[in-house]
């Protein structure tokens, strides 16, 4: 398991002629770890975000970061801030800048790097955001889900350890909200530790490794989300709803069905359940294969060249940069969020699958893919697109 | 109530991607040589040619462009007026006494000087509209810089730059929730609605700025603002045009000379 790297110890803090927000509150975060802190307005969510960077100082108790107590003496705080990025609910009070590069580019020219240097981090966080080309234009024409993402990658281009959220799907439409719990989940995948606050329990509860549920300055419990959402008394206290697959889940239980495993986290897990259920009366189909299509690998040609062989393959991109690289070979998309589960799913009805992704995420969807077959004991091929020309210039070279 | 903004025409105007000091030299020596220049026929030249400039190679919507010039015009017509009946001279083609120590008359004089400066206020606006319509605040805050104006009044500029735009929208969402409540039905709960709004803005901007510290100390501000990105080459062709337009302008300035219409 991997080290602590922020703690709260007995945290007590109380806003100036006001009630008490945070009434001794005791956690820790593991690195590398995506934390969804839960409950209804007003349950001190934001107010114990803030402690995480330094903006806010509990009155009693201690904050470690990186298991050191947080200073509050600027050059800590300097520090700290680098490290733990906080972007807040609302992306218009975080934008400073009037154009994009500028605000992207705020945190590294104030960190003192080099004129290139910082031209270099601009252009890589952007690329990263997916708003490559947006960097002359004023935050004030763009859509909501880009400046959220503006406001991310102003943060990003720090670099820090931890990314800390405030309300990060807030005022964005559904697929909006998804493409950002996807860059959420691309970050972490390159080793950053994500800490969001949310009320969407429907979106937390398939993405954390850990679940907070919050009300009234406490914690009411801490643990993965399908034991923190599982009880539907602390859910009910917490003015959230269950997660319409946990509801589910419990249904069917309760109807006597015999659900072995884990409760289910995706539409994938329960399709798996329900299928434990049915698979004496159903004949096995026998299923197609995934195929992995890395996009900073891949040329155009070779892509738009595979699916017009393969008409009858769906195709699912995963992240911005793999949609517009989408776009710009013209390809239809079948799935643009929860790509992995749905071509899984795709694949148990006997059909063949493309997922397009970035380098980062490509592990991901292998390890997504394993962990499936080796739970459910149904094999699926995986195939790489990009690998798949490389042995054949070799070939070429090989015989003058 | 605010359609649409100078700022977001000249964000996607057709010059935005030329040199942001040809088009400043462009607009400013218009400025210049209508100033010198002591005849009719130079400004409105160069009202002509910037119009043209405006409409053809910025893409400017000719209905905006008008609604535009069409506001300084009134004050422009009015003033000319003035000057027209009150300037004297000898022989008069109209004059009326008003008073024994007060006439309005129309001479000659009068008129040649009433076409001249109304010609030089259309190519003042025409160039000031260029510059407006073709160059956003962003590539200009880039000159200020490289002109070594102090880094401090180029900070503030930009804050107040972007905190103009959310207090705008601010502004504007106070006001439609107070229309449609039938906050401006009668004179007087105009006056209270409009009394409110102020304050309300002015709440709301304070917010804005304690929110902007925030912002600002969550990514480690240390007193420096980032460098803008650098600005367009210098492209052969707009080069050319701007001194041909440049030497023509100037070469009708001598031509023309003290030329007057009458």
């Amino acid at each position: 398991m991997s080290s602590i790297i922020l703690e709260a110890r007995d945290v007590h803090y109380r806003y100036p002629r006001g009630m008490e927000a945070i009434c001794g509150i005791s956690f820790h975060i593991r690195k590398g770890e995506k934390i969804a802190l839960v409950g209804p307005n007003g349950a001190g969510k934001s107010t114990l975000l803030k402690m995480f960077n330094g903006m806010i100082r509990p009155d009693s108790g201690l904050m470690l970061f990186d298991n050191q107590p947080i200073g509050y003496d600027t050059a800590s705080l300097r520090m700290l801030r680098k490290r733990v990025g906080f972007v807040l609910q609302n992306p218009d009070r975080q934008i400073i800048a009037p154009t994009v590069y500028q605000d992207v580019a705020f945190g590294p020219t104030n960190l003192g790097y080099s004129e290139p240097k910082v031209k270099e981090v601009v252009s890589k966080v952007l690329r990263h955001v997916g708003l490559e080309g947006f960097e002359r234009r004023p935050p004030h024409q763009l859509s909501g889900g880009e400046k959220k993402r503006v406001a991310i990658a102003g943060v990003l281009s720090m670099d820090p350890d931890v990314l800390v959220l405030d309300e990060p799907t807030s005022g964005l439409d559904p697929s909006g909200s998804e493409d950002i719990m996807e860059l959420l989940d691309e970050l972490n995948q390159e080793g950053k530790t994500i800490i969001i606050s949310t009320h969407n329990v429907e979106l937390a509860y398939p993405w954390a490794d850990r679940a907070m549920l919050m009300l009234g300055g406490t914690i009411l419990e801490e643990d993965i989300p399908e034991v923190a959402f599982g009880n539907p008394e602390y859910v009910r206290r917490a003015h959230l709803s269950l997660p319409t697959l946990l509801e589910l889940h419990g249904e069917l239980q309760k109807r006597g069905f015999n659900l072995e495993g884990k409760k289910p986290r995706t539409v994938l897990d329960m399709m798996q359940c329900i299928e434990t259920i049915v698979r004496n009366t159903r004949s096995p189909v026998q299923p197609g294969t995934i195929t992995i299509c890395n996009v900073d690998k891949a040329n155009q040609e070779d892509v738009s060249g595979w699916v017009s062989l393969h008409p009858k393959v769906s195709v699912g991109a995963m992240g911005t940069r793999a949609k517009q690289h989408a776009e710009n070979c013209r390809i239809k998309l079948d799935f643009t969020y929860g790509v992995i589960d749905k071509c899984i799913l795709k694949t148990l009805l006997g059909e063949d699958t493309l997922i397009m992704t970035t380098e980062s995420m490509v592990k991901r969807v292998t390890q997504r893919v394993d962990a499936y077959c080796q739970e459910s004991g149904i094999r699926i091929m995986v195939n790489h697109l990009g690998t798949v020309p490389e042995p054949a210039k070799e070939g070429e070279e090989g015989m003058p | 109530m605010f359609e649409e903004l100078l700022e977001d025409i000249a964000q996607k105007n057709g010059l935005r991607e030329v040199n942001t000091h040809i088009k400043l030299a462009a607009g400013l020596g218009a400025i210049l040589l209508c100033l010198l220049s002591s005849s009719y026929i130079p400004p409105l030249f160069i009202a002509i040619v910037l119009t043209g400039a405006i409409l053809s190679l910025a893409r400017v919507d000719a209905k905006t462009y008008g609604a535009l010039f069409i506001v300084p015009l009134w004050f422009a017509i009015l003033s000319v007026a003035g000057i027209i009946l009150i300037t004297g001279g000898p022989d008069p083609f109209w004059k009326w006494d008003i008073l024994p120590w007060f006439s309005l008359s129309i001479t000659r004089e009068s008129i040649n000087q009433g076409v001249f400066v109304f010609c030089r206020v259309l190519g003042g606006m025409s160039a000031m509209l260029f510059i407006s319509l073709t160059t956003p605040m962003t590539d200009i805050f880039t000159v200020f810089r490289e002109f070594r104006i102090p880094n401090t009044v180029i900070d503030l500029m930009m804050i107040i730059y972007r905190t103009i735009f959310i207090l705008m929208d601010q502004v504007v969402q106070v006001y439609h929730s107070q229309v449609m409540r039938l906050g401006y039905s009668t004179w007087r709960e105009s006056l209270h609605s409009f009394a409110s709004l102020c304050g309300a803005a002015f709440i709301a901007s304070w917010d804005a700025g304690e929110d902007l510290i925030r912002a600002m100390d969550a990514r480690c501000y240390d007193g420096k603002f980032a460098l803008l990105g650098e600005s367009r080459p210098i492209e052969r062709m707009p080069c050319i045009t701007l001194g041909i337009f440049l030497l023509l302008s100037a070469a009708v300035v001598i031509v023309a000379g003290t030329t007057t219409i009458l």
